[in-house]
């Protein structure tokens, strides 16, 4: 028993102390980058707006929250692959207990650590906007799936973006995809029929859906939560079997 | 037990045509320093990455320390510990960031971490800028902040890949006389480098390679017997040529205006006095660990080794 605890604890431990060491001290020596981190997910939120002179201001948060977590997923990708070619970190990682999975989830941690500030934020508008504090538990739930799910995509790609030259291309793309294209700033009503079905296969748009329903905004009769928790969860549970066995921890 | 047992280990990288690593076989001791010696590209780090479970091979088995590189990493991992060739601490954190943390990272106690990380830091001298972030040493601290967290974390084998390079001499015989002091408790090491000076000094056996494949391997003195001739002599070309000097031995033009025989000690005294006579400038010294591997793979390990 004692054993058992041990061995299920242990990961843990690496990653709290893994994301202790890549963001609570890098941030206590380099306070100032968190600034930089903390604002970047308000510009697109400030112009809507003030563009729809502040009618637009649901679909600007949801959108805002989820554009920031897919940023984030993918900052993970580029730290990940940048320790791996700068400073052969991850050399050292994997010539250790440390497992992959372990070391994908404390530098993801690290990352939720330097999103926080703008999180907090963004959540709160959403609570206030109309999910209340009986919508904080979904809201967190929420906030954890695209999380996850976008850290483990961010590890699967970083293996792919080993060549820094077209990392920041693999980036700006995966972000058209999930956070631009589809409707995570607006309304699936504007969608056409026709692609519909595609919207609905990117998890970013149930996300999106899941903070616009909790702010009271109307939902198209097709999606339920459930619907949209099913997608975020299949998603979850996909990318990490992806990073799990296609990432590159052992070279080939 | 062998720290690494390998057999017929081929590596092929994508896209290349020509192997890093041509099947080659060979048996790691444990309890020694093991030194892989060659030239920049000759496959020490392909080796090295692939018995670290870092790099899969083309064909062929490696075990570490009994366990099989492809089918139990685990266990492996458990048990190794590496310095990566070019690694580099993190910018912002100080040397008793990465090593107290890693060592907690590997298992330990904050308290184990803590004693063993003041006293790896003391052994490399580290210490006194135990606080100081990484981007504020100089490059030879740099590596031993790297060589301090794999030697802390006490692991059965110890793969330090070029762990010297770009060090200051005294940062070098810091790192020396932590490996050797490491090797005492009973532990293993896989070493490559590419300085005679350094698989001199530390190396129980070493295997010279060269384009992925193994040209000679033994301990320094059953190396040295290679050569066929236990002197060298150097004398100034400056007044004599080759063909005098054949009959005391084998003569090679080292090219920097000095003739090299290899021979023995009393032709070696015969050349002296010939020298002696005729005014030339001259050096009698042992066969080197850099003569043997100049025989051995046609030319010195870094260019203009020879001229020293
Ligand atoms: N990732 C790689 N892809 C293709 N070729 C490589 C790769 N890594 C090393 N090589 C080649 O394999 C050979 C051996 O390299 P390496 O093992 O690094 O040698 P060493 O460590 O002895 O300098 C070299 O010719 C090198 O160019
Ligand atoms: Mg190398």
């Amino acid at each position: 028993m004692a054993q058992l605890s041990r061995y299920s604890m242990v990961p843990l431990r690496q990653a709290f102390l893994i994301a202790y060491v890549t963001g609570i001290l890098w941030l206590r020596r380099n306070p100032v980058s968190l600034i930089f981190t903390a604002i970047s997910p308000f510009s697109l939120l400030f112009v809507l707006i003030v563009i729809s002179n502040g009618q637009y201001i649901d679909f600007a948060v949801a959108g805002s929250l989820v554009m920031a977590l897919v940023g984030y997923g993918l900052a993970l990708g580029q730290d990940i692959s940048f320790y791996k070619t700068e400073y052969k970190i991850q050399d050292i990682f994997v010539a250790s207990p440390v497992s992959p999975l372990t070391y994908m989830m404390g530098l993801a941690l690290s990352e939720l650590l330097f999103g926080l500030p703008a999180l907090v934020v963004l959540a709160s508008f959403v609570v206030v906007l109309g999910a209340g504090i009986a919508g904080i538990p979904l809201l967190i739930a929420t906030i954890l799936l695209i999380w996850g799910s976008m850290s483990a995509m961010g590890f699967f790609l970083s293996s792919h973006m080993l060549h820094m030259r077209n990392a920041t291309q693999v980036i700006s793309f995966v972000n058209v995809i999930l956070a631009v294209l589809p409707p995570v700033f607006y309304a699936v009503e504007r969608v056409p029929d026709v692609l519909k079905p595609l919207v609905y296969a990117l998890p970013t748009t149930h996300a999106s859906l899941m903070l616009q329903n909790l702010m009271g905004e109307p939902t198209p009769a097709e999606w339920s939560l459930g619907f949209g928790f099913a997608v975020q969860v299949a998603y979850l549970i996909g990318f990490v079997a992806l990073a799990k066995t296609k990432a590159l921890w052992r070279e080939n | 037990m062998l720290a690494i047992d390998a057999t017929s280990v081929t590596k092929l990288y994508k896209g290349s045509s020509r192997p890093a690593l041509d099947n080659v076989s060979l048996q790691v001791e444990s309890g020694k320093v093991f030194t892989l010696l060659g030239r920049n590209g000759a496959g020490k780090t392909t080796f090295v990455r692939m018995c670290a479970t870092q790099l899969a091979p083309t064909s062929g088995t490696i075990k570490v320390l009994g366990y099989d590189i492809i089918r139990q990493p685990g266990e492996i991992r458990n048990l190794v510990s590496v310095v990566p060739q070019e690694g580099r601490p993190l910018r912002a954190l100080t040397p008793w960031d990465h090593v107290y943390n890693w060592l907690q990272i590997r298992g330990e106690s904050r308290q184990t971490a803590r004693e063993k990380t003041e006293s790896m830091l003391r052994k490399l001298e580290l210490y006194d800028a135990r606080d100081r972030p990484a981007m504020n040493l100089s490059g030879g601290m740099k590596q031993k902040v790297l060589v301090a967290m794999a030697m802390a974390a006490d692991a059965q084998l110890l793969f330090l890949d070029e762990p010297t390079i770009g060090l200051d001499p005294v940062s070098r015989r810091q790192v020396w006389s932590a490996i050797n002091e490491w090797k005492g408790k009973g532990q293993s090491v896989l070493l490559t480098t590419h300085y005679m000076d350094e698989a001199e000094m530390l190396s129980d056996y070493i295997v010279i390679i060269d384009k992925g494949k193994i040209i000679a391997q033994g301990t320094i003195q059953e190396l040295r017997k290679v050569i066929p001739h236990n002197m060298r002599v150097d004398i100034s070309a400056d007044g004599t040529d080759l063909e005098s000097l054949q009959p005391y031995g084998s003569v090679v033009d080292t090219g920097t205006g000095m003739l090299r025989v290899f021979t023995f000690e009393s032709s070696a005294r015969e050349l002296s006095e010939f020298a002696i006579k005729r005014n030339l400038s001259f050096n009698v010294s042992p066969v080197t660990l850099d003569d043997v591997f100049v025989y051995l793979v046609g030319r010195p390990i870094d260019k203009g080794d020879l001229a020293e």
